[in-house]
């Protein structure tokens, strides 16, 4: 059948020009797609100390055998206390460094003395195993210098985070790799 | 075949229903292991637990105030209390101090630059405020007076208490008490180390360092990193002290307190501590003599730095003050309220 007059385009040029119209959308999705592969900054996981309820799933719901997730601590907070509420536990016998006295279930807080009545405060990361009871003695008496990180040296970075699943306080968020760590600075 | 006039569904609508309650169980599936997730989470014990809970139950036979009254402070962040000779409770609120009667109604407010760490009065009713590093003075109508310059660099003043012709400031930031005179000129410092005057210096984790002046001339100073409370004399000797750290009710808890405290007028302590949220009386010379308030009735302060609380603040502790007649206010920061608490009734033998 002839191409109606009034028609100025015919069947051929509408697919023609859709044709040119869906492979420049194509090549600009690559493009765009391209671009901000390049631009866009990788992200890791990483724990707002200041939502943290210290609950003790960041020591068992870590898909690796031993949590990536490790007390760190902030030497500008910290108080230096003879008597570390985040090493020893409530009642202890004596302040000195036998087990039973220790708060932490590895013995991965770590006292070392500094000058009467000074102790500063270490932690082994490989002993660590980010169950925050250290955490939670040190932030309730004290000055909270004690706190939990991802160690990335450690984490897989997994898509799904198996702690953030299950965090209480809805603490895991993801950071720009660039600035992998959310470290206490002062109160 | 002929569809079965009697039946109401054909095969196609059967299909269609059960996948769509397929869709619909799984969905249902999913949603309630995500919350089984979020809510055991939250509903199991904790293994790892740092449990104080058989620490903050005080044994009933050794609290020896009541609750009278309960009132709450005029606005929102309050931090500290003081008495004056009057009876007037003043409440260091946000930016501004209230004076309170004795029935809790606010009959005057005074606005600060900033908030107020501390504050004192003294008998002619001149009022000291602690604004940081440095302090404001106040006439006895509430109007500003004048302001005295920072004693030191990384002053931090947590603690003010007058003496005759003196003013004695608490310094958490350098450690150290100042004793000024009535013009702010500095007089001397009490309380650095000093080991041939047998000074040991005072410990200072956190900032929460206090100090009251008695009448018997010596200047009552908390020492929280030692867990004691140390007396010195005006020259600076230091003269006794009595404390001891343990979590028990006749000693102070944590790393650091007591954190706050004031003196009755026959000379026993009034002690606030943080972190096991409580008030005790310890005789003049430091005998524990009764629990005022327990843990128990300080429920909100207690979640305070226990995750419960949902925020990473520092623990606020809890002040105190006491009038002439023995009644005993108690200001909760993590509340606003002010417990006021009386002796119980003795018991009729």
């Amino acid at each position: 059948m002839p191409p109606a007059q009034d028609n100025p385009q015919s069947r051929r040029q509408f697919l023609r020009s859709t044709a040119r119209a869906a492979g420049l959308t194509s090549v600009g999705m690559l493009v765009g797609a391209a671009a901000s592969r390049l631009t866009a900054e990788t992200t890791v996981w990483q724990i707002d100390p200041a939502k943290c309820l210290r609950c003790g799933l960041c020591a068992t719901a870590c898909v690796l055998e031993q949590s990536a997730v490790k007390c760190v601590h902030s030497f500008a907070l910290c108080g230096y206390c003879e008597l570390c509420t985040g090493y020893f536990i409530p009642e202890p016998n004596a302040l000195n460094t036998a087990a039973e006295n220790q708060l932490c279930p590895t013995a991965a807080l770590q006292r070392h003395y500094v000058e009467d009545p000074y102790y500063a405060y270490t932690i082994d990361e490989n002993l660590c195993i980010g169950c925050a009871k250290c955490v939670d003695g040190c932030a309730r008496f004290g000055n909270g210098s004690l706190y939990l990180q991802i160690r990335h040296d450690r984490c897989l970075n997994c898509n799904e985070c198996s702690i953030a699943r299950v965090c209480a306080g809805n603490a895991f968020r993801r950071v720009p790799a660039s600035h992998p760590y959310l470290l206490k600075q002062t109160h | 075949m002929r569809r079965n006039p009697s039946s109401p569904i054909n095969r196609r609508r059967f299909v269609h229903q059960s996948a769509q309650s397929a869709g619909w169980l799984l969905l249902g599936a999913s949603a309630a292991r995500t919350l089984e997730l979020r809510a055991g989470s939250t509903s199991q014990p904790n293994p790892f637990a740092y449990d104080v809970r058989a620490l903050s139950r005080t044994d009933p036979a050794v609290i020896g105030y009541r609750e009278a009254a309960r009132w709450q402070a005029p606005h929102p962040e309050a931090r500290r209390l003081a008495i004056t000779d009057a009876g007037q409770l003043l409440v260091a609120s946000g930016h501004s101090i209230s004076r309170m009667d004795a029935n809790g109604n606010v009959i005057a407010a005074i606005p600060l630059p900033g908030p107020a760490h501390c504050l004192t009065t003294t008998p002619e009713g001149a009022l000291y405020v602690g604004l940081g590093d440095h302090i404001a003075v106040y006439d006895a109508q509430g109007k500003p007076s004048t302001t005295w310059s920072a004693p030191a660099q990384k002053a931090w003043l947590t603690g003010l208490s007058a003496g005759p012709g003196v003013l004695y400031a608490a310094d958490a930031g350098n450690r150290v008490v100042w004793c000024f005179d009535t013009a702010g000129k500095i007089l001397r410092q009490l309380g650095r180390k000093d080991t041939r005057r047998g000074i040991p210096g005072f410990v200072v984790p956190s900032p929460f360092f206090d100090l009251r002046w008695h009448r018997d001339g010596l200047l009552r100073v908390a020492n929280p990193g030692r867990h004691r409370i140390e007396a010195y004399t005006p020259e600076g000797d230091l003269e006794f002290f009595w404390g001891k750290p343990t979590a028990a009710i006749d000693g102070f808890c944590g790393c650091c307190n007591p954190c706050h405290f004031t003196l009755m007028t026959d000379g026993r302590y009034l002690t606030c501590e943080k972190g096991l949220p409580r008030v005790k009386v310890y005789r003049e010379h430091g005998d524990f003599e009764c629990v005022v308030a327990g843990a128990e009735s300080f429920p909100e302060n207690l979640k305070h730095g226990s995750g419960q609380a949902g925020q990473d603040r520092p623990n606020p502790g809890l002040d105190v003050a006491v009038d002439r007649q023995g009644r005993v206010f108690i200001l909760d920061p993590a509340t606003g309220a002010i417990h006021v608490r009386t002796p119980n009734p003795p018991v009729a033998t």
